[in-house]
């Protein structure tokens, strides 16, 4: 918006000056975090840098005195997959589900939707004392994978809620009229219909899990996933490998968002080249 | 498909809707309706949104089934049966093409489900394809056709089983006015083609009355009137659909003497007209409504400070609109007590002596152009006569 002798109004200087702090407080932080990750093995936690190296990455791939940082990242993603899987496989289902409405409908919405508002701590707390109290061994894949999928289900189901309703019943009503039987209709139609939206139900599934600490911080067991080991080391850990280890994870949850975009992407150019 | 060859005496195509009654929780879409539709003609149901039409055909589809009541086609009872055992294909509003299959594959899509190889079902989607002109198109996605050419893959789509009854739900709503036109023209040159049943739901009177053997007028879950598309557009029943075709200016009056057939009739605001009546002997003081052409009434300026004529068939009143339609001009008259009134002029005639906006002008026609319509207590009386001619038979 331009005024008739070409100058902006104050409002876009306010604004802009405004997310430009946004920006920089968003980013800022981690860029530092990055920066000092390539310190100088003589060098410290903090400004200036002591040179420029890889040592500090090198420290965290031969494990020494950092923790079990490959033990725990790959617990994370193995989890963190499982947790993806499964939260598409319920909350499609249930999105479909949902879409004629039963008997209890409302309530059982309101039921699956609860667990995003309870304290996320005392979740996992309440999963680990009724796994004690019940004779179970706490683990990262049992308790641990419950205490996740309470936060990223209902994530699922209200990301399945928002693609649906955009959805037009009439496709299937076509397939239906054109002979499809009921899982021919599923298959053929619904689900490739919905499927970029499906992934992104995958993806926040996988990236709620990747980072998840509060629910499951007191259920996860013995073994730590990668968010409460680092927790940990923020606490012991007094060298730059800290920031190496920042700057590495940050790359795996890039790399699976880019892997996320650019399945959805292929797909859509196979359906324009598709002939099958 | 061998469920496309239909059976017996009345046509495989015939489609009855038999005392049918859907509600939808509270609302009643369709009332106590009974239509039938003969074999391989072409069937506009038409009206306004929310007059139950679409349900209709979402019942003749299989898509709804009748709270009570019975949808046949080709005399067998389809109630509750699956839509491929119906014979029916639908062609639908926005055509629900599925965007991540080709054109071809949208088309062959009815053989797929049935479990017919990629070989064949291809070959048999592209001579379909050729048919509506579009196998060059073949390999694009939906979305890369015009809005005429997705229609027109859509028709093929619903063609390759072979229906003998194709249900289209505004088809053309989606269109510009061009392609409208041209696109309307072909549906009945492929119907006509075919010889299978059209149902086409509607809310455009003209687009109905172009396409259509049969028109069936309804409003609120009722139908007002259903016959040939002439018939709908010379001869409307009653007010309703006189007012809702078009093409009609509605009088109404009550009934100061009857006399060889005429009734002489007194509107509210005391212009007088004359109503052919027939056999029917309205009683004085009775209420009667009447329909007249748009073109078959003549506008006349009146001279400053001149008055009306106050004939019989003529009303006075004010221009309101003129708008050029090329071969007449409509002439839209405010009348004295707020009404409208359409007139088509022929456009020589109207520029021999053109009008303005603002003018003076009376109106008259010809009482032999005069319809009774079937509305207030006359309905009583035409049924009262119908009754005594049939018994005369």
């Amino acid at each position: 918006m331009h005024s008739a002798d070409g100058s902006r109004p104050w409002t876009f200087y306010f604004f802009a000056a405004f997310f430009g702090l946004f920006v920089a407080f968003l980013y800022g932080p981690m860029v530092v975090i990055y920066v000092l990750s390539f310190q100088g093995p003589t060098g410290g936690m903090t400004f200036p840098l002591n040179g420029v190296s890889l040592h500090w990455f090198d420290a965290l791939i031969s494990q020494s005195r950092v923790g079990d940082i490959a033990g725990s990242f790959q617990r994370s993603i193995v989890l963190a997959a499982v947790v993806a899987v499964v939260t598409v496989l319920v909350s499609v289902l249930a999105g479909l589900a949902f879409r004629r409405p039963f008997r209890g409908s409302a309530f059982a919405f309101y039921l699956a939707i609860a667990s995003l508002i309870m304290p996320g701590l005392f979740v996992g707390l309440g999963i680990a004392l009724t796994f004690r109290l019940l004779g179970l061994p706490t683990g990262w894949y049992s308790s641990g994978l419950g205490a996740q999928l309470t936060w990223t289900l209902p994530f699922g189901l209200l990301i399945m809620f928002a693609v649906l309703g955009r959805f037009n019943r009439s496709y299937e009503e076509a397939a239906t009229d054109l002979g499809a039987t009921n899982w021919q209709k599923l298959k053929e139609v619904t689900i490739p219909m919905l499927l970029p939206g499906i992934i992104g139900v995958a993806l926040f599934g996988f990236t709620l899990s990747y980072d998840e600490i509060a629910r499951t911080a007191l259920a996860a067991g013995a073994k730590n996933t990668l968010p409460l080991e680092i927790w940990a080391m923020t606490t012991n850990v007094t060298s730059p490998t800290l920031y190496a280890v920042g700057a590495v994870t940050t790359i795996v949850s890039f790399f699976v968002i880019v892997v996320a975009l650019t399945s959805i992407g292929a797909i859509q150019r196979r359906r324009s080249r598709s002939n099958t | 498909m061998t469920q496309a060859t239909g059976s017996g005496a009345i046509g495989g195509g015939q489609v009855e809707v038999a005392g049918v009654t859907k509600r939808f929780g509270e609302t009643v879409a369709v009332k106590e309706l009974s239509l039938t539709i003969p074999h391989g003609s072409y069937c506009c149901l038409l009206g306004p949104s929310g007059c139950g039409k679409t349900t209709i055909l979402r019942m003749i589809a299989g898509h709804e089934n009748p709270t009570t009541g019975d949808v046949r086609i080709g005399g067998r009872s389809v109630v509750g049966l699956p839509q491929v055992e119906r014979g029916t294909a639908m062609m639908f509003q926005s055509y629900a093409l599925f965007p991540h299959r080709s054109v071809l594959d949208n088309v062959a899509f009815a053989l797929k489900v049935r479990g017919i190889g990629l070989p064949a079902r291809h070959n048999q989607a592209r001579e379909l394809l050729a048919k509506v002109q579009l196998e060059k198109f073949a390999n694009r996605l939906p979305a890369e056709l015009s809005g005429g050419q997705q229609q027109r893959v859509a028709l093929a789509r619903a063609l390759i089983t072979n229906p003998r009854v194709l249900l289209l739900d505004e088809p053309l709503s989606a269109l510009d006015e061009y392609l409208r036109l041209r696109m309307r023209g072909e549906l009945r040159r492929v119907q006509k083609e075919l010889g299978i049943t059209f149902v086409h739901v509607t809310h455009t009177q003209l687009e109905a009355i172009a396409v259509a053997d049969m028109v069936v007028v309804m409003a609120q879950g009722r139908i007002e009137q259903a016959a040939s598309a002439r018939d709908i557009f010379v001869a409307p029943r009653n007010a309703y659909v006189a007012r809702f075709v078009g093409g009609q200016n509605v009088l109404s009056g009550t009934v100061e003497s009857t006399m060889n057939g005429m009734a002489a009739v007194a509107s509210d605001k005391g212009a007088r007209f004359a109503f052919p009546v027939g056999e029917i002997r309205p009683a004085r003081g009775a209420k009667l409504y009447g329909s007249i052409r748009r073109d078959r009434i003549g506008v006349e300026k009146m001279l400053p400070g001149a008055k009306p004529a106050g004939g019989l068939n003529t009303t006075v009143g004010e221009v309101h609109t003129l708008e050029n339609q090329g071969s007449y001009v409509k002439v839209t008259i405010d009348l004295d007590n707020g009404e409208e009134f359409v007139a088509h002029v022929p456009d020589d005639t109207f520029f021999r002596n053109p009008l303005d906006i603002g003018d003076k002008v009376e109106a008259r026609w010809s009482a032999s152009d005069v319809k009774l319509l079937d509305d207030g207590p006359i309905a009583f009386e035409a049924a009262a006569v119908e009754a005594r001619a049939a018994s005369a038979d």
